[in-house]
């Protein structure tokens, strides 16, 4: 079920719970209420160097390394450290995007339900 | 903003007894430090003392004494009216247009002057601008003293003359006020060292001490009354730049106007009112011949526009004449100077001026002096960054008040700091074409990206810096260390933490106190607090596999798989039983999976120790292998059933694998034996937000916040399930940190 996401990222470990996450009752309430998807590019200091992709797939549940085939909903632009602060709420979206710390590709209403609810909050040992 | 505001000044003039010359720094400084609307207001608290001016001394200027003087009369009928009044009042071969250009003032005339014939310039200079200043700032003192006062003082200075000691006669009581005895004081003290300069230091301290005296004011009067509060404060600056101007000119030197700028710009920093006063403030100070020479140059310049053809070659001359004035400075440094290059420049038509630019024929540096004075100045104006400027005068005003309480401090003043000063000021100024502005410009620039980056990156900057808590009832506490364990064992979390925080204030090389505040924190569901504890605590112990498990522990949670896997290894590698596993300079090159394989063998060695299984657990969890790492904590477990961490840890790895079910068993395990545990209560919010159960969430969190109301993540996953599950109206009271309110709707 689970595929290991291979990345140092921060954000990598976000993405590697939501995998599982999104198999479970309220993954599948995410899935129902946005049905959209995502792809994330996280870089590890500075937008436009180094960047990975992601595919948050909130259509079909599923979460991995990668490029989506086809057109995403929606794109966006982070450097790691904001996006975990953005998937823990720390960060709103808005201001993410005002600050210029997240840039946003493809359809705004898509980008609209993009929020900090969608991602699992890890848990601290 | 044109070059010509900078160096020649902007302002125009409108009192008569002054002149429209604000000089290039003036002008500079008021450009840069924006509007000078409240010079006046505060110039006319500059603290002047009618009656004392010397009218023995008052001498003015005959023409021949001023190169570039026949320019005069042209000047005069091209500018404005007040400018030649003016010109013609103060340069002018003939008292009474002096007098009066005085009487315009408004001001009462000085007692009768008398040329004098060998009195030296500077002192006749000195002089004048006293008796201007009485004149443009102040009402006559009144009463029947002021003659009395006068003579007394002139006969004080006539003690110069007759190179006889000054012998005080016991005056008539003069019924002087704190202020005008400091005023003397003030000023006497700065003239006699000009006056006697020749006789040396001791000799003009006799005299002015034997004046005091006679007077019935304590040579180290120091304050005003009430009435005049603040004003102890300006004079001391007021006497700070005096002292420069009069040492400098008696080494001969050029430098006047850079500790003047800065007086002009302290002042103009506290509160300052009015340019034209400033203007007149600052002609006022500026007596030397060749800023006379420039108030031409500027007035003539003034007339750009009207005939520029015979204006550049007025301008041509004009500047020729400086140049050569300024060739006759004989110190070197002036020679030197790229002013002078620049007049010189000017003068030989490389350099045109044009509507207010200065235009290099040849091309080039003076356009470049020109743009980047003119971009830093409009930086500066902007006010953003002002306080730069502020800390310098802050500085100058702590050196000024230092010496001034010292009773040498008009040579120590000009001693110690007019010679960097000017130094400093020419580095800046001058020297465009060493690319000095450029690296002023490099540095601002640094300044500013500085500036951006420090609102940035505070937080990684000071990331791992403990941040004591403002108020701390266990200072003083005899024993904080006793009384931190006691609350911490008593489950007092946040209370242990400010007594352990008393403790390693009081002793800051405690790896203990460090540490258990490290572990408090950790438990108290704060990481980075955690963290910062661990490292002071790891400073002071290096080998404490406590804080370095700690450490590992607190990356983990932080998401910092490099920094976490650096401190799980050197747990293995200062290990008493397993350090023989790895030599110990191979240590940091291990990568997660030879670390993983380390910790595989040292659980063969020692099967039943549960911390190595600890350590494999977050291991697994540091490479997201949750199911691994669960078989870990529960090996663990089972050797220490006790151990209400690992049952956290248990339960954060089967919630982070989406297990959120089977976590809540064991955070409830981990709560039952310790009820204060904030770290569970928080986790066990999560698992309930986790599962979509964001009514129940709020309660864990609100409960773990009660304990903990630092906990910041508890607080962000608290507004999400307070927005999800409907209740926007507790937003508020969230962002609010309102616990009461939040408490009353979730209680638990």
């Amino acid at each position: 079920m689970a595929t290991k996401i291979d990345s140092e990222l921060k954000s990598a470990a976000i993405f590697q719970q939501m995998q599982q996450h999104l198999q479970s009752d309220a993954g599948k309430d995410v899935l129902n209420k946005v049905g959209l998807v995502y792809q994330m590019v996280i870089a590890p200091k500075k937008l436009g160097k180094d960047e990975e992709t992601f595919v948050v797939d909130l259509k079909k549940g599923k979460v991995y390394k990668g490029a989506f085939e086809g057109k995403p909903d929606a794109t966006f632009s982070f450097v790691d450290d904001d996006f975990v602060a953005v998937s823990s709420g720390k960060l709103n979206p808005q201001m993410a995007f005002i600050r210029g710390k997240m840039k946003v590709k493809g359809s705004m209403s898509a980008a609209q339900k993009f929020t900090p609810d969608i991602f699992p909050k890890p848990a601290k040992l | 903003m044109a070059l010509r505001d900078l160096v020649m000044g902007g302002g125009g003039c409108a009192v008569p007894g002054t002149s429209s010359s604000a000089n290039p720094l003036g002008g500079l400084a008021e450009t840069l430090f924006g509007s000078a609307s409240k010079t006046q207001e505060r110039l006319q608290e500059l603290p002047a003392l009618p009656g004392l001016e010397e009218p023995s001394a008052i001498e003015l200027a005959p023409s021949h004494y001023l190169p570039g003087l026949e320019y005069e009369p042209q000047i005069g009928h091209q500018s404005n009216g007040q400018v030649s009044e003016f010109l013609r009042g103060f340069h002018g071969p003939d008292y009474h247009s002096y007098q009066d250009a005085w009487k315009e003032s408004g001001a009462p005339m000085p007692l009768q002057p008398q040329l004098h014939e060998n009195a030296p310039p500077m002192f006749s200079e000195f002089e004048r601008i006293y008796s201007q200043e009485t004149g443009a700032f102040h009402p006559p003192m009144g009463g029947p003293s002021q003659p009395v006062l006068s003579g007394f003082l002139r006969s004080f200075f006539d003690s110069r003359q007759s190179e006889v000691p000054f012998h005080p006669v016991a005056p008539p009581q003069l019924g002087l006020s704190d202020g005008d005895k400091l005023r003397i004081r003030n000023r006497s003290s700065v003239m006699v060292h000009h006056v006697f300069a020749d006789k040396g230091q001791q000799y003009a301290e006799a005299q002015v001490n034997a004046l005091l005296h006679s007077l019935d004011i304590e040579p180290d009067l120091k304050t005003m009354g009430p009435q005049h509060g603040h004003h102890s404060e300006l004079e001391e600056y007021w006497n700070d730049a005096h002292a420069g101007r009069i040492s400098a000119m008696q080494k001969g030197r050029f430098v006047d106007n850079s500790d003047h700028w800065a007086t002009e710009f302290s002042q103009r920093r506290e509160d300052v009112r009015d340019p034209e006063n400033w203007h007149q403030e600052f002609q006022q100070q500026h007596g030397n011949d060749w800023v006379n020479q420039f108030t031409e140059q500027q007035v003539s310049t003034r007339n750009l526009g009207r005939d520029l053809e015979a204006e550049q070659h007025l301008t041509r001359e004009q500047s020729r004449i400086m140049a050569e004035t300024l060739a006759q400075n004989p110190d070197p440094k002036f020679q030197n100077s790229k002013f002078l290059q620049f007049v010189s420049k000017m003068s030989r038509g490389d350099l045109i001026l044009e509507d207010n630019q200065v235009k290099p024929n040849k091309a080039d540096w003076a356009d470049e002096f020109g743009k980047t004075n003119e971009n830093w100045a409009a930086e500066f104006t902007a006010g953003e960054h002002a306080h730069r400027g502020d800390n310098w005068a802050e500085e100058f005003s702590q050196i000024g008040t230092s010496t001034a309480e010292n009773d040498g401090w008009v040579d120590e003043f000009a001693k110690l700091n007019v010679k960097d000063w000017t130094e400093e000021f020419e580095n800046q100024f001058s020297s465009t074409r060493e690319d000095a502005d450029g690296n002023w410009l490099d540095s601002y620039e640094k300044f500013v990206e500085e500036q951006v980056k420090g609102e940035q990156n505070l937080p990684s900057s000071s990331k791992w810096a403990y941040m004591f808590a403002d108020q701390n009832p266990y200072m003083g506490h005899a024993n904080p260390l006793k009384e931190g364990q006691e609350l911490f064992r008593r489950g007092l979390l946040s209370e242990a933490v400010l007594a352990l925080e008393a403790e390693v204030m009081k002793n800051p090389d405690n790896a203990e106190g460090w540490r258990l505040l490290g572990i408090t924190h950790a438990e108290n569901d704060d990481d980075k607090q955690s963290i910062a504890s661990m490292v002071r605590a790891r400073d002071a112990e290096p080998t404490n596999i406590e804080v370095l498990l700690s450490l590992g522990v607190s990356h983990t949670n932080e998401l910092e798989q490099r920094e976490a896997l650096k401190y799980l290894r050197s747990w293995l590698q200062h290990h008493p039983r397993y350090n023989g596993l790895i030599p110990g300079d191979q240590v940091s090159g291990l990568n997660h999976a030879e670390v993983t394989h380390l910790f595989h063998e040292a659980a063969r060695m020692a099967p039943v120790d549960a911390d190595v299984h600890t350590v494999l657990g977050v291991l697994y969890n540091l490479s997201r292998e949750y199911d691994r790492a669960i078989e870990a904590f529960q090996t663990a477990l089972q050797l220490k059933p006790k151990d209400y961490s690992l049952w956290n840890k248990l339960g954060a790895t089967l919630a982070n694998s989406a297990r959120s079910a089977d976590a809540l068993h064991a955070y409830q395990e981990a709560l039952d034996q310790k009820p204060n545990y904030v770290r569970a209560w928080s986790n066990m919010g999560i698992s309930y937000a986790n599962q979509g159960r964001y009514e129940e969430s709020v309660r864990y969190y609100v409960r773990a916040l009660c304990m903990n109301p630092k906990a910041e993540n508890a607080w962000q996953y608290l507004r999400i399930s307070l927005s999800i599950s409907g209740r926007g109206d507790l937003v508020d009271a969230c962002d609010k940190r309102d616990l009461d309110l939040l408490q009353q709707e979730y209680p638990l």
